[in-house]
């Protein structure tokens, strides 16, 4: 069973995200409030355009221009420096793109190796992390091949190796499974499934319902808001089993709102 | 910082070989450069080294008189490459003052005249007709192969060749006793020179393809009038140097009436004029220099920026691990200075070999020092630098996100 610890590593109160100035102004994100708890599988979905991603970005320090209060790990994120920010991107966080994002000129053990650059191992030391690193996810005998000798699933694959070979405690995940084929999706999602037994914090970004059930948590967004989120339904339904205790009779409600149609 | 350097450099090496036809015409620029830069270096320092050489050989007692005034000015207008052309200011009344001139151990005149030099063939057109009296021996410090030097005691016309000239026009370099037609008149052979090997020196005289004549049958040859281009002195003492310039300069002024038409030229002075010229080469290949390392490093910067631009997905990926912005605009700076460096290495390697291709045609080697090496690294580093600075920040500032979601 997962591990959910009641100190947010993520605390975000009223984030805004502007594009644009004057009338073609428009919000990506417009007031998000959320608490992430340390070892908890997120999911976030919603349509296209909704601020999936921009909330993922700015979850990963990758967007500095918000408004609003960002705590990661209880610091404010504003008064943060940008070498701050690098080093704790580079220690405590981990990227898993869609397309994967491999540097296509240098090797698999290089790629997954490349984050242990930025922490200052040398080189033999990294290249020993990656290998091992490569050989959880049963790629060790494709140390040396180049990104493009290698399938979707595998390329992916590699791609949550260098993530985790810095062992971050947060990973972030936009879209990992939108480039794969179902076969290849089902492995990703049980190593992710698998880190999150681990105990790691997972946010990952989806439009693919059927992934939602290894997360411990579902936020769905709309307009740059947040719609639904499952943790409150929890504490929800934690109510309506008590109430009856206590005898008080109110009409059942959720608060789910009636669901727009995707595009 | 120090494994990230090394990496960097890692870094560079491999994307250097991945484009490797980009990585070596980028370089062409900056090598042509150093290129150019390394054998002006090693030419002019294997002249000035041949100079020196000949300065100490001849113990440094010497002292010359020229004609007009010897300015160093290396204006290009105005370079006086041989008087050779004009009528000169020196007389033969001079040549007495010198020789009456205290501590003047030796005087020579020499006179270079125009003319064929005829006996069983032509002489070529580089050959020499230099008059003069028998002390140029001892002051030029010309070794005598066959025969003897000129003297004040034999009455006929007589010659003193080269070895080379003697080749040219007998074939063969024992031409003792023969007849050689200089002008139409007859003179007989008396000695052979050694070989010098050593056109530049201070009488800019190629002494191997040149016939001395006694200075007397010089003016025969020139209707009795002394055309006197330089005149040689040997000093008892270098110590001495001094006083001679300036009793020299006293006495001839008075002479010339009061005219500073002469110049008394005494040590490194005596090599001036040959090194005007070079100097003047010398600046233009340094132009040449100049704008092909400008021209290379605008390439390097041209292309960097090309690379920067083809990278900005690996910009934002590093980034999103944990680069910071000074690390990414190190990876590109360090990138620029590979390519510059390996340039500037390729130039000082080539231009070493130009440098001793050309002396095959010259009478000196190219030097190797230090020095030279230490200037062709600066220049590339520099060079790398100055242009690379300029693509690195631009990859530095690239924001983050949008690089990411560039090429999806």
């Amino acid at each position: 069973m997962t591990d959910i610890t009641s100190t947010p590593v993520i605390k975000l109160q009223n984030l805004q995200k502007k594009f644009g100035i004057g009338d073609a102004e428009a919000y990506a994100l417009n007031g998000v409030t959320l608490d992430i708890n340390k070892g908890e599988f997120v999911s976030i979905m919603g349509p296209s355009g909704c601020g999936k991603t921009t909330l993922l970005n700015i979850i990963g320090l990758l967007d500095r221009s918000i408004d609003g209060e960002y705590e990661l790990n209880g610091q404010p994120v504003a008064t943060m420096s940008r070498r701050k920010q690098a080093k704790i991107r580079s220690q405590q966080i981990g990227f898993i793109f869609q397309n994967f994002n491999l540097i296509p000129r240098l090797n698999i053990i290089e790629n997954v190796a490349l984050p242990l650059i930025y922490k200052g191992i040398t080189r033999t030391k990294r290249l020993i992390m990656a290998s091992a690193t490569l050989r959880n996810f049963h790629l060790n005998e494709r140390e040396y091949y180049m990104p493009h000798q290698l399938s979707g699933g595998q390329a992916q694959r590699v791609a949550i190796a260098r993530a985790l070979v810095n062992e971050p405690t947060i990973i972030l995940a936009d879209e990992p499974t939108g480039n794969l084929d179902s076969r290849s999706s089902h492995i990703i999602m049980e190593e992710l499934s698998d880190l999150h037994k681990r105990g790691n914090t997972i946010i990952m970004v989806t439009h693919n319902p059927r992934l939602t059930t290894y997360a411990s948590r579902i936020i769905t967004m709309l307009d740059g808001q947040i719609d639904t989120d499952t943790k409150n339904e929890v504490i929800h339904k934690l109510e309506e089993e008590i109430k009856p205790v206590l005898s008080i009779k109110k009409r059942k409600k959720t608060i789910r709102r009636p669901r727009k149609r995707k595009k | 910082m120090h494994f990230l350097l090394i990496n960097h450099i890692q870094n560079a090496r491999q994307s250097l070989h991945s484009s490797r036809v980009r990585s070596l015409l980028t370089m062409l620029g900056i090598s042509i450069g150093v290129c150019s830069v390394t054998i002006i270096l090693a030419l002019s320092g294997g002249i000035n080294k041949l100079i020196e050489t000949q300065v100490e050989s001849l113990g440094g007692n010497i002292v010359v008189i020229r004609p007009g005034v010897d300015n160093n000015i290396t204006d290009l207008n105005n370079i006086q490459p041989q008087q050779k052309y004009t009528t000169s200011t020196l007389t033969e009344n001079d040549i007495k003052y010198a020789q009456n001139t205290n501590h003047v151990q030796a005087t020579a005149p020499i006179m270079i005249l125009s003319g064929s030099i005829k006996a069983d063939s032509t002489a070529p057109n580089n050959s020499l007709i230099l008059a003069t009296t028998p002390s140029l021996l001892e002051i030029s410090n010309l070794k005598i192969k066959d025969g003897q030097f000129l003297s004040d005691n034999i009455n006929k016309k007589t010659a003193v060749i080269g070895g080379q000239l003697s080749i040219n026009i007998f074939g063969t370099e024992s031409s003792i006793g023969k007849i050689i037609t200089i002008r139409g008149q007859q003179f007989t052979v008396i000695g052979i020179l050694k070989r010098t090997n050593n056109p530049v020196n201070y009488n800019s005289i190629d002494f191997d393809n040149a016939v001395i004549i006694n200075f007397s049958d010089g003016k025969g040859l020139n209707s009795g009038v002394a055309q006197i281009q330089q005149i040689n002195i040997k000093a008892d003492n270098v110590s001495n140097l001094n006083d001679i310039n300036d009793k020299l300069n006293k006495a001839i002024s008075a002479s010339h009436k009061g005219e500073k038409d002469f110049s008394v030229l005494i040590g490194d002075q005596i090599l001036k004029p040959t090194s005007t010229l070079f100097r003047s080469i010398t600046g233009v290949i340094v132009a040449v220099a100049a704008i092909s390392l400008i021209v290379g490093g605008i390439g390097i910067m041209n292309i960097m920026l090309v690379t920067v631009a083809e990278r900005t997905r690996e910009i934002g990926i590093r980034k999103a691990l944990g680069a910071t912005n000074s690390d990414i605009s190190w990876q590109f700076l360090i990138e620029s200075l590979a390519i510059s460096i390996s340039g500037g290495i390729i130039g000082y390697i080539s231009g070493y070999i130009i440098a001793f291709f050309i002396s095959n045609f010259l009478i000196f080697n190219p030097v190797f020092n230090w020095q030279i090496a230490v200037i062709a690294f600066v220049i590339s580093v520099i060079t790398g630098t100055l242009f690379g600075i300029y693509p690195a920040i631009r990859a530095a500032h690239k924001d983050p996100i949008v690089s990411l979601h560039r090429y999806n």
